[in-house]
């Protein structure tokens, strides 16, 4: 091959390594089903991948910010709290603000919770910019600055809700499956997949997704190319927290109330399932599509090993061993262990 | 291991912020309970009564707060009430009862988070002369505790039982299955809830099962999520425990998106406000209800007339009994129960 042709032959090797990691990550998928199904017969339904897929969608919008805030290099730990702040706010909002109660249900709930769903993506919004000004301003490195918010919004969550859930208007047929004998994805769950598609478009087609990726590889090298890193970090960790706020909704759409304790160690699900997709906590590396199947993957263990009886106390167990074989089986493959 | 140290890190984190909250609204809360002079006059010198309890985000302790607060003002003693504000722990427990001895009060109403752990806490007290009381958990030994006030949760989880056998038309030679929805399987509190909760069904309710239990870690996502598989792994479910404010959270949202209100019992327990509306739509056949208002106004209660007239309770131990609360609980009751904030 001549030299000249070099750079191409990068480019398919690359697109081959992130194809087979997709195509390792579906196979685990896949055979975990088949486990779970010969377990118990019941999980291979449209009423299973429904739960499943109801689960995903909060975790996954976590995820996707996660997976932006990964790939430039940093971490963000606040996007539970941010989850369950925004997810009090929006009901605070509903009830309090704009005197809506349980008993709105149904379509004439579709105001006030439009008026919720802003409320939940601006207050995460704001917890970002907070991360960027600790981050770009104060020089606070991400785990430390991520770690004060993650603690400040938990709190926050619990003075303005009074430690209690916050019910709210309602129409829980926007989180149930379209269909239950045929469709098992809900309208929420529907919004959740554009979104995320959306932020994955931005991600591998779009100049910022090619920032996000030079400041994860070298932040310094990105600078001395022209990026204005300060500023693209601010909007990656605003992203991050709308997307954590837009979760917190989804969550209050799930549960009918802002809960304050519905984000504690929910940012640990996202990392999880950001590594299992196959990121790099050392910034620089990592796909969307990685990320969407890692969470898919987490939720089918959990779903499934509820669904197989095996007795709660085993669950962290079995969900650990998994998270570290799937770690294990991506980073000793030799294309990996040669980078 | 990993999980531990991030729960540390954000103990740690979120104490700092708290304390910054906490010198703010410390303040505000003592000059709102502390009684003018004129309605302590006939009292030669004021007491302080210290109240530790385990976690304010706790709605429990929210409620138990409003029955410390009205019973202080009521008797015209200052009252000092602190706690973590998320972690139920003996470790951040202990060095907030040091803190508060520092101030010497005249007596403390402590909720041990662990019976071994808080002993020290309590001799150290006693021997500065401070009168002690425990509410809802206790320490292990109370030669040193004046009074011990509690719910009885036993009896709560057998409320539960008699609460879903009575949904469910429960007749003699027919099976009936049922799930308990826990947080954790050591919480003390869940612990005797299920204790009571089995012991009815085995006496008086042979043909219920107990098909399986799961635990939620304090998430009503994840309470919800077990419900949700439940549902699709017993197609028969007729009737779930949902042993806490969280998980009855959690179910009565995951049958209200399901469409199965009504076709499935629930019974759960603590009267947040977002559930007890609830009982009214249906979703919640029963909710068992504890009464913490009601046991923070009789430690305060004993301890005052202990240290002003020298008069021992009656008991050295008080069991507040639960209420179930349904569809035929009067309005009233429904008000009287529910947990309510400030």
């Amino acid at each position: 091959m001549s030299s000249s042709q070099q750079p191409n032959l990068r480019l398919e090797r690359f697109k081959a390594v992130a194809g087979s990691q997709n195509s390792i990550l579906l196979s685990v998928l896949i055979a975990l089903a088949i486990i779970f199904t010969l377990a118990e017969p019941l999980f291979f339904s449209v009423a299973t991948a429904g739960n499943i897929l109801t689960d995903w969608g909060s975790i996954v919008l976590l995820a996707a910010g996660q997976t932006l805030v990964i790939i430039s290099g940093g971490i963000d730990l606040s996007v539970g709290g941010t989850l369950a702040i925004s997810g009090v706010t929006s009901a605070w909002m509903m009830t309090t603000i704009l005197g809506f109660d349980i008993t709105t249900t149904g379509p004439d709930a579709y105001p006030p919770l439009i008026v919720g769903g802003l409320t939940a993506v601006g207050t995460g919004l704001a917890v970002g910019l907070v991360n960027a000004f600790l981050i770009n301003k104060l020089r606070i490195v991400p785990f430390v600055a991520t770690l004060a918010t993650m603690g400040a919004t938990l709190g926050f969550a619990i003075i303005i809700s009074n430690g209690m859930p916050i019910g709210g208007p309602n129409d829980f047929s926007l989180i149930s499956p379209i269909n239950p004998t045929w469709m098992p994805f809900s309208w929420a769950v529907v919004g959740v997949i554009i979104v995320v598609t959306t932020v994955g478009l931005f991600l591998h087609r779009s100049r910022f997704g090619l920032h996000t990726y030079a400041i994860g590889s070298n932040a310094f090298a990105a600078r001395a190319a022209g990026i204005n890193v300060e500023r693209h970090l601010t909007k990656v960790y605003a992203l991050a927290g709308a997307l954590a706020g837009l979760a917190g909704f989804y969550v209050y759409l799930r549960l009918g109330a802002g809960s304050p304790s519905s984000g504690v160690m929910r940012e640990l699900d996202a990392i999880a399932a950001v590594v299992i997709g196959g990121a790099s906590l050392m910034g620089g590396v990592g796909r969307m599509m990685g990320t969407v199947i890692g969470a898919l993957i987490l939720f089918t263990v959990q779903s499934g090993l509820i669904m197989a009886g095996v007795a709660p106390d085993w669950k962290k167990v079995v969900v650990a061993v998994l998270i570290a074989a799937a770690v294990a089986a991506q980073t000793l493959r030799p294309q990996n262990r040669a980078r | 291991m990993k999980k531990s140290y991030f729960k540390k890190a954000v103990a740690l984190a979120g104490a700092a912020v708290f304390a910054i909250g906490l010198a703010g609204c410390a303040a505000e809360e003592e000059a709102a309970v502390t009684p003018t002079t004129d309605d302590t006059a006939v009292v030669a010198e004021d007491l302080t009564i210290a109240f530790v309890m385990g976690a304010e985000s706790d709605p429990f302790f929210q409620a138990m707060k409003i029955g410390a607060e009205e019973e202080a003002a009521a008797q015209g003693v200052t009252l000092i009430w602190q706690g973590d504000p998320s972690n139920y722990s003996p470790e951040t427990q202990i060095p907030i009862v040091d803190s508060v001895l520092a101030q010497q009060p005249d007596g403390l109403v402590l909720i041990p988070t662990d019976p071994t752990a808080l002993q020290a806490s309590v001799a150290k007290a006693v021997a500065a002369g401070i009168a002690v009381a425990n509410v809802d958990t206790r320490v292990g030994d109370l030669t040193d505790v004046l009074t011990f006030i509690t719910g009885d949760n036993e009896d709560g989880g057998a409320k539960a039982a008699e609460a879903i056998a009575n949904a469910i038309g429960y007749t003699d030679g027919e099976t009936y299955e049922v799930v308990i929805g826990l947080t954790s399987a050591t919480a003390t509190t869940n612990v005797s809830r299920k204790e009571g909760f089995e012991a009815t069904i085995a006496a008086s309710y042979p043909g219920i099962q107990i098909m399986d239990v799961a635990y939620s870690e304090s998430n009503p996502e994840k309470a919800s999520t077990n419900v949700n598989n439940w549902l699709t792994k017993y197609p028969n479910l007729d009737g779930i425990f949902a042993i806490d404010g969280t998980n009855a959270s959690g179910a009565a949202a995951a049958l209200q998106a399901k469409g199965l209100v009504g076709e499935v019992a629930l019974v759960g327990y603590d009267a947040y406000p977002a559930n007890v509306a609830l009982i009214e739509a249906g979703v919640f056949t029963a909710l068992i209800a504890q009464d913490p208002a009601a046991e923070a106004r009789l430690a305060i209660q004993s301890l005052v007339e202990y240290l002003r007239n020298g008069t021992m309770p009656a008991s050295a131990e008080v069991v507040i009994p639960n209420v179930t609360l349904d569809a035929n609980t009067s309005a009233a009751d429904l008000a009287k129960y529910t947990y309510v904030a400030n």
